[in-house]
Order: C-alpha cells, then sequence, then structure tokens
C-alpha cells in the first residue's frame, strides 16, 4: 500500500537539481543505503505512472530524495513547495549495497550521487574509512551541491571524504571519476587491499568501473536503472541482461548488483 | 445503510464465488506473492496470475515499458517461470493467503494450451483457468488465435474437454468485430468471458528516432483505454449469456461500477495497481462506498443496469 507523505522541503540545490524531505517515518526506519521508492509526483492521470528514485539518507522520521529534473514528472516535482503538499509513495524497495567490507570505495557518477552519500554516511557511522569519489560534468552551477554533500558527509560521517573530478577542471581533479578510482585502487598496500567498490551513475561510467574493478581483482556493487512500473518485481517491466543468459529484475534483483552478474555487452 | 453485498458468483454451471467483484488483472499482479506485503491478498476477490506457459519465457528485449498520456505501453513478451515452477513454488505459496486464484494460461498451439490445463486440472488452489488468446507481444500464438473466431472455439473446446475447472477466455480488443469471437468461445464451452487485454500501440522518440520499446510495438493498458473496454463488454454483454468478466482502464470504484453497468459480472484492475499497489482494495472500497451512496443493497443490482 502507498503511504502519503508531507513535503517538508523541496529545495533547489543545484541547475536542475533538488533535494527533497518528506515526511515518511515508516520507509525511514527501514531504507538502507541503495534501495529506492516509488514516488507519484502528482495526483492526476498524467503522469500516471510512479518514478523510482534512490534514498539519499534519513533524519530521524524523514526521508531525502535528491533529483535531477530531466521529464514532465521531475518537473513536476520540482514545483511541490512545502506545506499542507502531500506525495504518496512505497518502498523500501529492492536489493541495497552489502556494506560489510573493509577499506570499501565509493564511486558516484551525475546523480548517482545519490545513493553513495547515504551509504558513505552508513559506512562512516560503522566508523569505516569510506572515501566517495564523485564525477561531475562541472561544478558551475553546482557549488550548493557539492557544498552540501561534503558538508552532509563529512558531517555524519567522522571518518568521511569527499573527492571531486570534474570533466571541465572547474573544481578538484580535471578528468573522470574513473581517472580518481584506478589512482585510490592502486593506493592500498597489497597487504590490506581494498574490500569492494560501489558505485552508482550513468551506464558508461558503471561499465568502465566494472572492468577497472576486475582488473584489480575487486569485488564491485553497480547500482543499475531501468524504466519502472511497480518496484515490486511483479510487471517484469525493469529488467538489465544478466550473465549467462536471461534477464534480471532492477527493481529486486537489484538495483543494487555484482557488477560480474551483468551481462554489460547486452546492456 | 447497512454495509451492500459485494459478493459475485462468475458462472453458471462451474462458478467461482468472489467475496467481491475486484481481480487483479494479469499480468500486473506478478504470481500475487510480490503484492502480499503491500496488502492482504485475502481482501480482494481474486487475482490472476502473470501468464503461464509450458516452458519458461524470457520475454523481450528492454526497454519493455514506457508510459503513455494517462497510460502505458508494454512488450514484456510473456516472461514466466513455466509450468513446473510456477506448480512448485508458486501455487503452494498462494494458499495460505485464502484468495481465489485464477491461472492464465498461454499456449503457442493448441496441444500446448491443453497439456497446460491438464497439469493445472490436478493442481491443488485453482479457482479458475483464464485462457489468455490475445497476448499481443508474441509472434506465432497469442493473438494470432484470438483475432478469429474459429481458432479460438478449437482452443476453447479442446481445453474444456482436458478440464473440468471453471474456464474464462481472455479476448483481444484489436479486432474489428469481438462479438463473433465472443460467441464462438461461449459455444464451444467457455464459463465467462475476460476482456479486454491491451490495445495494440506504439511510441516513438522523435529526437533518436527510435522506438521506445525493443519490441517496437507493444500493448497500452490504463485510464486511456477504459472507453475501448466499456464499449466492448457491453457489445459482449448484450451478445452471450455467460458472465464477462471486464477491464481496461479501472482506477477507482466508480470506473468498476461503470464495467458492472456495461453489463460485467466482475472486474479485473490493472495498470493501477502500479499506480498505487493498493488499488484493488481500495476500487473494491470504493465501490461499496458508491453503492451505499447510491441506495444499492446489492452489488450485483449494477450489472447491465445501464439506461440506454
Ligand atoms: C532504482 C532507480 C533509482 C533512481 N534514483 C534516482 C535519483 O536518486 N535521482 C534522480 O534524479 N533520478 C533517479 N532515477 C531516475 C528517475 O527515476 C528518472 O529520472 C525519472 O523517472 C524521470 O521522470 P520524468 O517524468 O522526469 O522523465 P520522463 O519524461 O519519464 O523521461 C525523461 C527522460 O528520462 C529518461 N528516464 C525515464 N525514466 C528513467 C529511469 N527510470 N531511469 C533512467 N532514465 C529514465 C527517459 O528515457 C527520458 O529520456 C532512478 C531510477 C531508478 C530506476
Ligand atoms: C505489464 C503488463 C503485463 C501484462 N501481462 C498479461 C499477461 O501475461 N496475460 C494477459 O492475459 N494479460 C496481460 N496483461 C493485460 C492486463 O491483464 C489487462 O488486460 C490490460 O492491462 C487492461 O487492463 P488495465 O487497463 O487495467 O491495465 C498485461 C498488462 C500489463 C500492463
Ligand atoms: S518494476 Fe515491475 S518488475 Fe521491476
Amino acid at each position: 500500500m502507498s503511504t502519503w507523505a508531507q513535503v517538508k522541503e523541496n529545495k533547489k540545490i543545484g541547475e536542475g537539481i533538488f533535494r527533497l524531505r518528506l515526511e515518511a517515518p515508516d520507509i525511514a526506519a527501514m531504507a538502507q543505503p541503495g534501495q529506492f521508492v516509488m514516488l507519484r509526483v502528482s495526483h492526476g492521470l498524467d503522469p500516471l505512472l510512479a518514478r523510482p528514485f534512490s534514498i539519499h539518507g534519513v533524519d530521524g522520521g524523514d526521508l531525502f530524495i535528491l533529483y535531477k529534473v530531466v521529464g514532465k514528472g521531475t518537473r513536476l516535482l520540482s514545483l511541490k513547495r512545502p506545506g499542507n503538499k502531500t506525495l504518496s509513495l512505497w518502498g523500501p524497495l529492492g536489493k541495497g549495497f552489502d556494506l560489510d567490507m573493509q577499506r570499501p570505495v565509493l564511486v558516484a557518477g551525475g546523480m548517482g550521487i545519490a545513493p553513495l552519500a547515504f551509504a558513505a554516511q552508513r559506512l562512516g557511522s560503522q566508523g569505516k574509512e569510506a572515501p566517495l569519489l564523485c564525477g561531475l560534468l562541472s561544478t558551475k552551477g553546482f557549488e550548493n551541491l557539492t557544498g552540501s554533500i561534503s558538508a552532509l558527509v563529512e558531517a555524519t560521517a567522522e571518518r568521511g571524504r569527499v573527492t571531486w573530478a570534474t570533466e571541465d577542471g572547474s573544481a578538484g581533479h580535471h578528468g573522470l571519476v574513473t581517472h580518481l578510482l584506478e589512482s585510490a585502487l592502486s593506493s592500498f598496500p597489497d597487504s590490506s587491499p581494498c574490500g569492494g567498490v560501489l558505485a552508482c551513475g550513468p551506464m558508461p561510467m558503471l561499465k568502465a568501473v566494472a572492468q577497472i574493478c576486475a582488473q584489480h581483482k575487486v569485488p564491485c556493487q553497480v547500482s543499475l536503472e531501468a524504466p519502472m512500473a511497480c518496484g515490486l518485481g511483479a510487471c517484469l517491466g525493469c529488467v538489465i541482461p544478466a550473465t549467462g543468459g536471461g534477464y534480471v529484475r532492477a527493481c529486486q534483483e537489484g538495483p543494487v548488483m555484482d557488477a560480474k552478474a551483468v551481462d554489460w555487452e547486452r546492456l | 445503510m447497512s454495509q451492500p453485498n459485494l459478493a459475485v458468483t462468475v458462472g453458471r454451471d462451474r462458478p467461482v464465488h468472489l467475496k467481491n467483484p475486484v481481480i487483479a488483472a494479469s499480468g500486473t499482479f506478478g504470481y500475487g506473492l510480490e503484492y502480499a506485503g503491500q496488502l492482504d491478498l485475502a481482501g480482494l476477490g481474486g487475482l490472476v496470475t502473470k501468464g503461464v506457459s509450458l516452458k519458461p519465457r524470457q520475454g523481450n528485449p528492454p526497454p519493455r515499458i514506457c508510459e503513455t498520456a494517462a497510460g502505458m505501453l508494454n512488450a514484456i513478451g510473456l516472461a514466466n517461470v513455466g509450468l513446473e515452477v510456477f506448480l512448485r513454488d508458486k501455487l503452494p505459496a498462494l494458499k495460505p493467503h485464502g484468495v481465489p486464484v485464477v491461472v492464465n494460461l498461454y499456449g503457442e498451439s493448441v496441444a500446448e494450451f491443453v497439456e497446460l490445463a491438464r497439469a493445472l486440472d490436478q493442481a491443488p488452489g485453482v479457482a479458475a483457468l483464464e485462457l489468455n488468446v490475445s497476448c499481443p507481444n508474441v509472434s506465432g500464438g497469442g493473438m494470432a488465435f484470438g483475432c478469429h473466431p474459429g481458432p479460438v472455439g478449437e482452443i476453447t473446446s479442446a481445453v474444456r474437454a482436458a478440464t473440468a475447472l471453471p474456464l474464462w477466455v481472455k479476448l483481444t480488443p484489436n479486432v474489428g468485430d469481438i462479438v463473433p469471437i465472443a460467441l464462438a468461445a461461449q459455444a464451444a464451452g467457455a464459463d465467462a468471458l475476460s476482456l479486454i487485454n491491451t490495445l495494440l500501440g506504439m511510441a516513438i522518440d522523435a529526437r533518436s528516432r527510435r522506438p521506445r520499446l525493443g519490441n517496437i510495438v507493444g500493448g497500452l493498458s490504463g485510464p486511456a483505454i477504459k472507453p475501448v473496454g466499456l464499449r466492448m463488454v457491453w457489445q459482449v454483454a448484450r451478445a452471450v449469456s455467460i458472465p464477462v468478466v471486464g477491464m481496461g482502464g479501472i482506477l477507482s470504484g466508480e470506473d468498476a461500477a461503470e464495467y458492472l453497468l456495461a453489463g460485467a459480472s466482475a472486474v479485473q484492475v490493472g495498470t493501477a495497481n502500479f499506480v498505487d499497489p493498493g488499488s484493488c482494495l481500495r476500487v473494491a472500497q470504493e465501490l461499496a462506498a458508491f453503492c451505499q451512496a447510491q441506495g444499492i443493497a446489492d452489488v450485483n443490482e449494477l450489472k447491465g443496469g445501464l439506461k440506454v
């Protein structure tokens, strides 16, 4: 059953990027990093279907969603103002990140930052050092986003650390986030290697991350996207090609999957 | 006024008793188990499983779904676990939920439909069979059968001979005249008719110049198709003497009432399950409230009550 959640904040924190704070105590209590919710952006018939969004974090009974305006639904969502506005949603859904590892490295591309900031917080609160590598095209127009992510991760996780890469060199490393990953993985001593990479971002980036991890023999978990209708494993609309043939459901066997279980060639 | 009666019976010779007329539609409710954490399945009139075939099917390449104005297109390609796993894992797991289970069947030939029906005839916990002779997303069988009275009659009578279970035949709307097909199914021994399946459609991304579905074409469902569903249910219900289970775009209790007025004995709710996983129960509750507000003591009073 879907629940109704009050919009407590819907704040623009970058060009076309918003952070939504919803009062959803039942979902917040159960949420694990990498899981998502299905959120309806309007009560009407168009758009009809709910949209999947990663859980960006929780604060008490509140749930955060970090989203980018890409189409009709997200545009409507960006117009919601706090107050007596309520939205319908269901979750938490899907398989999240397995955080049971030593010396993880987190890699985010673009909106992939949404679930990974949450993972970084959780790992940090377990006392684990969890460097978060973030790639953006540019930080121009996104100063608030980068600032708020760094503050979020570094404040809640004592040992959190955020490193940025931008393709235009406007901040941090000038180049791809995968460069940061390669040097991060190489910097681990052989005696205590990286225990696993957690990644979320555009498909080409995830594919590259999976390749780098395979070369370094480091386990890699990727969070994948697919169009979804039910989010519950029922409609079979969200499938991802699986290694060895056939498909798996992004909403059920994913969205977080072992990179080796994904057939990257057919994706 | 006291609570109206919502219980309905679908079929005469092989009746299926439902506590309310709202059934979850095939393909939108998985095997039911996927929704068990979302709502109390026992509150449903019934549920129809995803179409089951003899062998497991992987289905079509993605993307398999895309949203359209007040609806969606799907081209799942009847992906399913196959008969063996269905009988071993899905059907027994549904039993404790105490909900009538209608098994939707998909075969590529008459012989396959018969083999499926035989196997399910022996399985405990099947309330009825629903023959999918109308899926638009697979070549070979499906809609190819469903478009002509001859093959529909042939499959129906072959399956009729293979099972004592109530037999519902699900019809496609992608035909010029649905009435002769409905009559053929009735003559061949169908206990009820389910309609409508999805309308064949297509969506294009003009910028990339690509179809939005991997299968290029797919089936349209949701509120956008309700007028077509109502029209066809009305046409068929007037022409046949067996019950009609109506569907297409039902989101609310009032939508369900419209189908009953058009002549349906029960309804199925499909795409609405994606709008809210609790939709089937909500539709049943709203239907009760509608009856109460209208001073209707028994939901069966609505059936065929259209004033023309
Ligand atoms: C598990 C999961 C988690 C997600 N988490 C986030 C998140 O934290 N923040 C965020 O901003 N977005 C996230 N997304 C993507 C988000 O669901 C889409 O951006 C959203 O559905 C677009 O809706 P729209 O109505 O604005 O766009 P539409 O008008 O529906 O489409 C606009 C464009 O977005 C593309 N699109 C539509 N749906 C998806 C989708 N599910 N995945 C990728 N592209 C899509 C379309 O192909 C089209 O190009 C996630 C998707 C999944 C599957
Ligand atoms: C994703 C999806 C999968 C479906 N799969 C099946 C199926 O396996 N067998 C079948 O008979 N109908 C299938 N249908 C059709 C529905 O059962 C129903 O007839 C149709 O969607 C119209 O109802 P609605 O508008 O309420 O969704 C499917 C529909 C959808 C949206
Ligand atoms: S979204 Fe329906 S099965 Fe994954």
